[in-house]
């Protein structure tokens, strides 16, 4: 981002945050006065370059303006945080865990939040609070309900990636991907679940190819899952056959499959982030001729949340920091595609002119088309799904 | 005096059992609070039964057996043509950089090398015009093979130094001269007269190579299979998962590491034993030797240094996507834009975990009880997931995880081994004369260690403080689990990043851990030369 521009959007915010006067406004000048000094251990996933600096700059934002050191503690799987806080807790540590602020979202959320692991509520007493899109599923996080036990951060929505040099036409739906997959194999497949976006991949193709998707935002039961996903293992037992390494082996991450899409090992590639192939065109990860697509009936979207863990050493401190992520500035800034590229939670029509227009602008590659969003399955369907796939085919 | 000698001698050993202890006791409760809910029947069953253990198991065994046998193999054989020639004493000096490139570091430069998309297919490809990368199954093959090429490069360097100093202290040259008189080749004369003395002595050495092998994490993420992964990733993943009943089987897991290690060096004594009976009494017979011997360490050193290049290429490429050979151009962007906060995470951290094992190495050494060394070595030559997850037990209990103690603390627990071995072979040898002189002379015991023996041991010393550095350099389990992840060094960065990510910024990560142990190691060679430099005899 220029300086002028910077310059330019900081004034439009200055006005937009004037805008957030909070009913709460004596207990929440309380919790910045405890947050003052505090140092915030924020635990989030640290493969991402675009994300680890966006996090850097929202630190040193809060350290400025209000005394709060926030330490990004790089992590690979929340399911990781959500263990150590389980272990910190058996082990009596009540108040004073490791973690203070932790990115989650899904399953993992609903594993805290059943054992009682969560501080709260807390989430819509923030004052940035008032700025956020109802409309959009911040109330309920892969049909859990989120009761104010953690704060929405960002949108999402599984999008995938070719390259217009090898592939002008892409598959729009699971049908098509089986096809693409006959005519180039080798080249097609996804991230082994349970990585994130390979569980998301097989969620998407479950919702098309379900006799029944209705079933799926239920809580899973042995019978709807016997009557769901006999045509999705068919379907996959298929595609294995056809895909990189004939589906005995499959790449670790999404960001491992986008170099393989780089250098044309694969064709086609995903990502949970609308914006994340214009952010890696721009710093030569993928090819120009690189863009994004979606299918046409739709692809799985969702919300990404923060939440406190109910051992946590610097609750007010973590509040604020969430608080300051909601911000018109700082949500403006994540969903520029020079920094993060991440979809705003906010409510365009609550915010200025100035912000609204950045967070339209988009960058060449990013998701050009409009694509419907599909709900999430509930949450207890990963686990069901991720172990059944690990049995058959996590070895060969 | 003689009084006074025993005080300190007591203190001494008071002194050096306290030190030591700190870094090896905790872990005798660890292990209980961290294997003690493995001990259970059901435990094993759903381990057992996990569709993943047996081809997780075979991953494992090949890749472990395969590196340490190769490594062994690629170690035996280059003695063999080379010692004692002008080239066995070029390849030995190289030995220290090539030691010092860390095991995140080769296999990220390996894996830019072999990969489909790597240097050697970019290469092909401009002769058979490939427009994109082959459908080869090269890196993170099911079998872990390539894994076991990048353990057996790295670990024959490391047993080739070990041999190199073995190969000081005994009287080989005699012996070679000696069976070359009767008529033997020589090669003829390594097989039967110095390997059976050699080989007994390289056998801790060969089970750290197995140990290591069958328990790392952190290359075998970069080049290891994934579908499923080798059993130490598959433990690694399982001790960290949120349920408490997949965290046993995490430990059950890491028990099965340790048996397997158990039995495979059973069964390695077993065969040597059998190959001393078979073997006893070689026939006389003469046989010439090949006369020009294939040169074995060009190859070895080509891809070592090309593991380097391909690193420094990609930390300076701007976009350079197959099939190209060279990068569109280049750029210090990558550089530039670094992240140097693992950089001075790793660096102050093995400063303090090198400079603090110093003098406790030194003390054990003066007044500990030696016999007792082999309890010091055990990290080195035990699988270290079990290691890991005690510490982390211990600590979790202790309620210091997450902090730098801990994981200093953590570090030591290699860091002073490796450091010993390096320091107690000169050490021993000292001339005990001198000592003799110095008492003589009026100097007590103290001084005597303080103002003679230390100070002439100044090199090996240097020595043993650029390993130790170099090992704290390189951990990457300890400083995930005892540092709860709030710790990124070069090596938990360049794994993470190896997952994904930007090449670039990857390949300058594994450059800095590379920078690290080299500096210290010429940092090492530079003290203890202008040490020596006036000092005829300081070695």
């Amino acid at each position: 981002m220029t300086l002028a521009k910077l310059a330019t959007t900081l004034s439009t915010l200055a006005l937009g945050l004037g805008w957030c006067a909070p009913v709460l406004a004596a207990d929440w000048s309380q919790t910045e006065a405890q947050a003052k000094g505090q140092t915030v251990y924020f635990n989030a996933w640290g493969g991402g370059e675009a994300i680890n600096s966006y996090i850097d700059w929202a630190a040193k934002e809060v350290q400025s303006r209000y005394g709060v050191t926030v330490k990004h503690v790089k992590i690979n799987d929340a399911a990781e945080v959500v263990k150590r806080i389980q272990t910190e807790v058996a082990a009596g540590r009540n108040n004073h865990g490791s973690v203070d602020l932790m990115w989650v979202n899904g399953e993992n959320f609903r594993s805290l939040k059943q054992a009682g692991l969560l501080y709260g509520p807390w989430a819509e007493s923030l004052p940035n609070w008032g700025l956020v899109d109802l409309n959009k599923p911040v109330r309920s996080d892969f049909s859990v309900p989120t009761e104010g036990y953690e704060t929405p951060w960002g949108t999402a929505q599984l999008t995938f990636i070719s390259d217009k040099a090898v592939t002008p036409t892409p598959p729009r739906s699971a049908t098509e991907w089986l096809r693409f997959a006959k005519a180039n194999p080798g080249r097609v497949t996804y991230p082994k679940p349970p990585d994130f976006h390979g569980t998301t991949f097989v969620k998407q193709l479950l919702l098309e190819l379900a006799p029944n998707p209705a079933l799926l935002q239920q809580a899973v039961t042995p019978q709807a899952f016997a009557s769901a996903t006999p045509a999705l293992w068919a379907y996959l037992d298929e595609l294995h056959s056809l895909a990189w390494r004939a589906g005995k082996s499959f790449p670790a991450s999404a960001a491992a499959m986008h170099r393989m899409l780089a250098d044309g090992e694969l064709k086609l590639s995903l990502t949970f982030n609308p914006n994340e192939a214009a952010n890696l065109i721009s710093s030569r990860q993928l090819p120009p001729t690189a863009y994004s697509f979606g299918f046409t009936r739709g692809t799985i979207g969702n919300v990404h949340f923060l939440a406190i863990p109910s051992n946590a050493r610097a609750k007010a401190g973590a509040q604020v920091f969430a608080n300051f992520l909601l911000s018109p500035e700082a949500q403006a800034h994540k969903a520029d595609t020079r920094i993060w590229g991440d979809g705003s939670v906010l409510d365009l029509g609550k915010l200025s002119a100035g912000v609204q227009a950045l967070m339209r602008n988009k960058a060449p590659g990013a998701l050009a088309e409009s694509v419907p969003t599909l709900a999430e399955p509930h949450a207890s369907w990963v686990e069901a799904l991720e172990t059944e796939w690990l049995k058959r085919y996590g070895a060969r | 005096m003689e009084t006074r000698q025993l005080r300190l001698g007591g203190w001494g050993q008071l002194l050096a059992l306290t030190l030591v202890g700190l870094v090896f006791v905790p872990l005798l409760p660890g292990l209980y609070w961290a294997l003690g809910p493995s001990f259970k029947i059901v435990v094993w069953q759903t381990l057992l039964s996990d569709p993943q253990w047996s081809q997780a198991v075979s991953a494992t065994l090949v890749s472990a057996l395969l590196g340490t046998l190769l490594a062994g193999l690629i170690t035996a054989g280059l003695a063999t043509r080379l010692y004692p020639s002008p080239t066995w004493q070029r390849l030995q000096q190289r030995l220290p950089v090539l030691l010092s490139v860390p095991h995140v570091a080769f296999a990220v430069g390996l894996f830019f090398l072999i990969a489909p998309s790597g240097w050697l297919a970019r290469a092909a490809g401009l002769f058979l015009s490939w427009t994109s990368p082959p459908d080869w199954v090269t890196v993170q093959d099911p079998y872990g093979l390539s894994l076991a090429l990048a353990l057996a490069l790295k670990e024959s360097w490391f047993l080739l130094w070990v041999l190199a100093a073995l190969l000081g202290e005994q009287a080989v040259t005699r012996q070679l001269a000696v069976a070359r008189s009767l008529g033997y080749s020589p090669a003829q004369t390594w097989r039967q007269v110095l390997w059976p003395q050699l080989l007994p002595r390289l056998r801790w050495p060969l089970a750290a190579a197995l140990a290591y092998s069958l328990s790392v994490v952190d290359m075998a993420l970069i080049l290891g299979p994934g579908t499923p992964p080798t059993l130490a990733v598959l433990t690694w993943h399982w001790l960290s998962d949120p349920d408490t009943s997949v965290q046993a089987q995490g430990g059950a897991a890491a028990l099965a590491l340790l048996l397997l290690f158990g039995v495979i060096s059973a069964l390695a004594c077993g065969v040597w034993w059998l190959l001393r009976r078979w073997r006893a009494y070689p026939s006389g017979q003469r046989r010439a030797d090949v006369q020009h011997p294939w040169p074995w360490q060009t190859p070895l050193l080509a891809i070592s240094y090309a593991v380097l290049a391909v690193l420094v290429l990609w930390s300076v490429a701007d976009s350079w996507f197959f099939p190209a050979l060279w990068p569109d151009g280049l750029s210090w962007d990558a550089w530039r834009s670094a992240k140097l906060a693992p950089f001075w995470t790793t660096l102050w951290l093995a400063l303090v975990v090198s400079l603090l094992s110093l003098p406790v190495v030194l003390i054990w050494l003066e007044w500990g009880p030696q016999r007792w060394n082999a309890v010091l070595y055990l990290p080195l030559i035990v699988p270290t997931l079990p290691l890991v997850a005690a510490q982390y037990a211990a600590l979790l209990r202790l309620q210091l995880d997450a902090t730098a103690l801990a994981l200093v603390w953590s570090h030591l627990l290699w860091v002073l081994p490796y450091m010993l071995l390096t320091l107690v072979g000169t050490y021993r040898a000292f001339d005990a004369r001198l000592m003799t002189s110095a008492r003589a002379l009026g100097c007590s015991p103290l001084q005597a260690c303080l103002r003679v023996k230390w100070p002439l041991l100044l090199r090996p010393m240097l020595a043993a403080w650029a390993v130790g550095f170099a090992v704290s350099v390189a951990q990457y389990l300890p400083t995930l689990f005892a540092g709860a992840g709030r710790f990124d060094t070069v090596t938990t960065e360049a794994v993470a990043l190896s997952a994904g990510g930007s090449r670039q910024v990857l390949a300058v990560q594994a450059l800095l851990q590379v920078a690290l142990p080299l500096a210290a190691f010429v940092l090492a060679t530079t003290l203890a030369s202008a040490w020596g430099r006036n000092r005829k005899g300081v070695r």
